[in-house]
């Protein structure tokens, strides 16, 4: 787990690990598995809650619970860049890991793949599949997301890829 | 879709929704505190924790500390601060103030402590003390962690109600054991009997309580059992004085000290400090003299007066009865010789006696009557007698009266023997060429043996100096040109003397004398001491008395040599006279050599041999007077006859140049000349001081005429015809010669014959036949020795009548002869 840095290693401990080995496709098992996903994803957003550490919105967006959407946002020189978050359960969850989208970044880094998946760092995959079935979407999110949000951010501000919603306004104002 | 997801579902969206708490950081915090201090939103006086995390108020700190105190009653300041997580000096102050306000808290070495706490250690102590029966508060000290002034602060007030014990000298006890210990210390105190240094008494004790209690035992201190020990000795429950704090001596010890020191002493009489010392009394003689201050305290012994009155009675009648006494003999063996002395001084009769001269202490302890010392005196003197004069006797050999007195340590008795027969040995072989000439003699040698059995010890030299002293009126010649020869003499032997006059020669007199002095020693090294001093004490007066009898003797000896030269002079004046008288007749032979060998002979033996045995046997005798030697008075030189073997003998023992003149006399004498005789005889006078008279004409006529008278008194009264002859023919030569002839038988005839010629035919036919007579007598007799009933023995008779018929004729012929 060396590499990751110290306050995510803390948090990663403290989501509750997952037990049950089902994919979408194994009705009763996988609501099972949904809903460890979801305890699991309650103590996740409960502990960035209580650490002021709040980053992210998600929910199911069909019943069985295979298609997430949300948003995430990050703070970067007193300013909250926020984007909007999708991903599907693939079928062979939880052996595969769910390809977590920004559709509004595509294109914009080259950090991620087509149709604005972001590219995961070579340390998440290994673990992930290490820790098969024992991770799930709140794992994903901690390990996966938060690091591309905090590396990748920064880097898309201060090359201008990207605008804070109040500069775009004053942007498109200034434009029209 | 169940209900159970539906329920997270909705969980999640609310967990989702909840509002996330808002979080500040430390630094900003600290600065909105201090931004609400600077704006006195909250009281001034607000302290902070050490980490510097919390901030808490005064009074909170106070009621922490007060809830510390509280559960254990005991807190050090250090430990608050940590237990409270502020600064100590804020503690310290709060601490300050919480017992101030609290009488029941201290604060003891930075630590606060309730009474409480106190009163709970006590009772621990208690409980502890009850099952160990003592304890040490130094041990209790380090149990509670504090000085042990402070814990004895502590347990002081709380005897006897918390603690039930009893401190004493640090040490904390309980009653039951303070009980045990006083007895065990009374147990001990009473079976001491003897003095004892109380420590080593306390050691066994503890180490007698260690062996009772096991390991675990408790160590009581020495002080402890003292204490105890002190107290019983208050209560009068044992007896007996401590001295210099440890030393303890029991009352029954020294109740049997002085009773031993008192029946020893009532006994005795006196008390050697020995004894006291092995009794165990320090200072023996301080004790005694304030227990008998009537004693005579001595250097080794402490004595009752009654001992010295003992003393004192026998030296008395030692004294009185004139004989010696040892005062050791009486006094007990502890009194050492210095003690003596003391004693001694202490006896009234003694200092009285010395002072009347009638006693002499030697030697310190012995005492001897003056008459006892005078009788010693007398008889060593007695002895010193004999010892001068064989001493004299044997000069150049004092050997022979080493050995004489070698006899130191034998019995008296045999001593005396022995010592006589030495003496009479070195005596005899002294005089033994005398004594055999002596009896040669045969007149004075019987006297020299009787006399050596009557008398005892007085051995020879004595008896010899008796015998001079009777032939002193017979032997005497003017001496005086000797005297100064003598005197030179007797300086010589007297220094000789004075060395043999030693003072162990008196002591082994004094030995032989009184054994009984020999035994008693003083020092036990020197056995002979008292004999020694005995011996000095005499030795002055022996010496002096010695050198006058030696001059007396000396004297005496000169007068007798002076009257016996005296003698000698003038019996060898007459025999000297009459040789020469008679040599002068012998002129007559010279023609006649035969005849005038045969009357020199006979001159030479008949006359000349006495003579010289006279002159030798006197100067032998002289010689002896000279060197000091008693010689004996039956020695009479006028009765000398020796033979020529004596004669030479007694040559020799002259002195050098007397001696060789005495040989030559001698040998002149067995000589067949008158005349060489008579040099040599005047020789050896000459040698030896005396004078040989010349005869002179008128001195031969009257010697003749004397000589002629006596003759012819001889011839008248003569009745043996045989020995008329020889007288006639000397009355006939004196009648027709005027020389006076000495012939022997044999020289008759001729001496008749040269008559031939002077006498009428008638006459000389008559003294023929007479001669011719008397020839055949005599030859008759001669042979007729051996058979009576010869008829040789009717001629004898025949023969004898014709010569006395012919006797008358014969005289008358000599008598008218001279008449005419």
């Amino acid at each position: 787990m060396e590499g990751w840095d110290p306050s995510t290693k803390s948090s990663l401990t403290q989501i509750p690990l997952l037990s049950t080995r089902a994919g979408p496709r194994d009705g009763a098992q996988w609501t099972q598995r949904l809903k460890e996903e979801y305890r699991s994803l309650i103590a996740y957003t409960s502990m960035n809650k209580s650490n002021d550490n709040d980053w992210f919105r998600i929910s199911a967006a069909n019943p069985e619970g295979t298609r997430w959407t949300g948003s995430c946002w990050y703070v970067h020189n007193l300013r909250r860049y926020e984007f909007q978050l999708q991903f599907d359960i693939p079928v062979t969850y939880p052996a595969t890991a769910p390809e977590i989208e920004l559709p509004q970044l595509d294109g914009k880094t080259h950090k991620m793949y087509r149709g604005g998946k972001i590219c995961l760092t070579v340390h998440f995959k290994p673990l992930w599949a290490k820790n098969c079935p024992r991770f799930g979407i709140a794992h994903a999110l901690c390990l996966g997301l938060a690091p591309w949000l905090a590396a990748e951010v920064p880097v898309l501000v201060d090359s201008g890829m990207i605008k804070h919603k109040d500069d775009e306004a004053s942007s498109a104002a200034a434009e029209s | 879709m169940d209900a159970e997801l539906l329920e997270l579902q909705q969980q999640f969206e609310s967990a989702q929704q909840a509002k996330s708490s808002v979080r500040l950081s430390e630094r900003n915090v600290v600065e909105l505190v201090h931004k609400l201090q600077e704006l006195h939103f909250l009281d001034s006086d607000i302290l902070h924790t050490v980490t510097g995390k919390e901030y808490i108020t005064r009074d909170h700190l106070r009621h922490e500390i007060e809830a510390e105190i509280r559960k254990s009653g005991r807190v050090s300041l250090i430990d608050l601060s940590d237990a409270v997580g502020v600064d100590l000096y804020h503690v310290e102050s709060q601490a300050q103030a919480v017992v101030v306000g609290d009488p029941g808290l201290a604060i003891v070495n930075g630590e606060i402590i309730s009474d409480s706490y106190w009163d709970s250690a006590a009772e621990e102590i208690d409980e502890k003390l009850q099952e160990c029966s003592q304890i040490a508060l130094a041990e209790l000290a380090a149990q509670l962690r504090v000085g042990s002034e402070l814990v004895v602060s502590v347990v002081e007030p709380r005897l006897g109600k918390i603690i039930k014990g009893r401190l004493e000298g640090g040490q904390l006890y309980t009653p039951a054991y303070v009980s045990r210990i006083c007895a065990m210390v009374r147990g001990a105190a009473r079976g001491i009997t003897v003095p004892t240094n109380l420590a080593t008494v306390w050691n066994s004790l503890q180490q007698l309580l260690q062996d009772t209690d096991g390991a675990n035992g408790v160590s009581v201190e020495g002080a402890f059992f003292q204490s105890q020990f002190n107290g019983l000795v208050k209560e009068g429950e044992v007896l007996g004085s401590l001295r210099a704090g440890v030393q303890w001596t029991p009352a029954v010890f020294a109740h049997a000290q002085r009773a031993s020191v008192d029946s020893f002493f009532s006994q005795n009489s006196y008390i050697s400090y020995d004894v006291l010392q092995k009794l165990a009394i320090p200072q023996p003689k301080q004790y005694l003299q304030s227990r008998y201050p009537e004693g005579i305290a001595l250097d080794g012994v402490f004595v009752h007066p009654s001992m010295v009155e003992m003393l004192d009675a026998a030296i008395e009648d030692a004294i009185e009865h004139g004989n010696w006494i040892d005062s050791l003999s009486v006094l007990p063996t502890y009194v050492g010789p210095q003690d003596v002395s003391k004693i001694l001084s202490l006896c009234p009769s003694v200092q009285r006696e010395i002072k009347a001269a009638k006693a002499i202490v030697m030697g310190e302890s012995c005492i001897f009557s003056n008459s006892y010392v005078k009788a010693m005196f007398d008889r060593v003197e007695k002895d010193m007698d004999t010892l001068s004069l064989s001493s004299l006797a044997s000069q150049g050999q004092p050997i022979d009266l080493c050995s004489a007195h070698e006899s130191k340590g034998r019995p008296a008795a045999a001593s005396f023997s022995e010592m006589k027969e030495i003496s009479d040995e070195g005596g005899s072989r002294k005089f033994v060429s005398e004594k055999s000439s002596k009896k040669k003699r045969g007149k004075s040698a019987k006297s020299g043996p009787t006399e050596d059995d009557t008398d005892n010890y007085e051995s020879l030299p004595t008896k010899v100096k008796k015998n001079q002293r009777k032939s002193k009126d017979t032997n005497s010649l003017d001496a005086s040109d000797m005297k100064s020869g003598s005197k030179k003499g007797l300086d010589k032997t007297k220094e000789d003397s004075l060395n043999i006059i030693s003072e162990e020669w008196i002591a082994q007199r004094i030995l032989a004398l009184a054994p009984d002095l020999g035994d008693l020693g003083v020092e036990p090294e020197d056995p002979h001491a008292l004999i020694r001093h005995l011996s000095n004490h005499l030795r002055p007066m022996l010496l002096d008395s010695w050198k006058k009898k030696r001059n007396t003797v000396l004297l005496e000896n000169s007068e007798r040599r002076r009257r016996l030269l005296d003698n000698l002079q003038k019996q060898l004046d007459e025999a000297v006279l009459d040789i020469q008288l008679y040599e002068k007749a012998l002129d007559l032979f010279e023609d006649d050599p035969a005849t005038s060998v045969i009357l020199h002979k006979h001159l030479l033996k008949t006359m000349a041999t006495p003579v010289v045995d006279k002159l030798i046997s006197t100067l032998v005798i002289d010689n002896k007077l000279k060197n000091g030697v008693e010689v004996g008075e039956n020695e009479s030189p006028e009765t000398a006859s020796l033979s020529s073997a004596d004669r030479i003998s007694l040559s020799k023992s002259l002195p050098g140049s007397l001696s060789v003149k005495a040989q030559a006399v001698l040998d002149a004498l067995e000589g067949k000349v008158v005349d060489t005789f008579m040099i040599a005889l005047r020789a050896m006078t000459e040698e030896s001081g005396l004078l040989l008279k010349k005869l002179d004409k008128k001195l031969e006529r009257t010697l003749l005429h004397s000589y002629r008278k006596d003759l012819t008194a001889q011839v008248s009264s003569e009745t043996d015809a045989v020995a008329l002859l020889p007288k006639i023919v000397a009355l006939l030569y004196l009648q027709f010669y005027n020389k006076a002839l000495q012939a022997p038988g044999r020289a008759i005839s001729a001496a008749a014959s040269r008559l031939k010629n002077k006498l009428p035919d008638s006459t000389y036919k008559v003294l023929m036949d007479y001669h011719a007579a008397t020839v055949t007598l005599l030859a008759l007799q001669s042979a007729a020795t051996g058979d009576e009933e010869d008829c040789t023995s009717d001629r004898i008779l025949s023969k004898k009548e014709f010569l006395e018929s012919k006797m008358p004729e014969l005289k008358g012929l000599v008598l008218t002869s001279r008449s005419s």
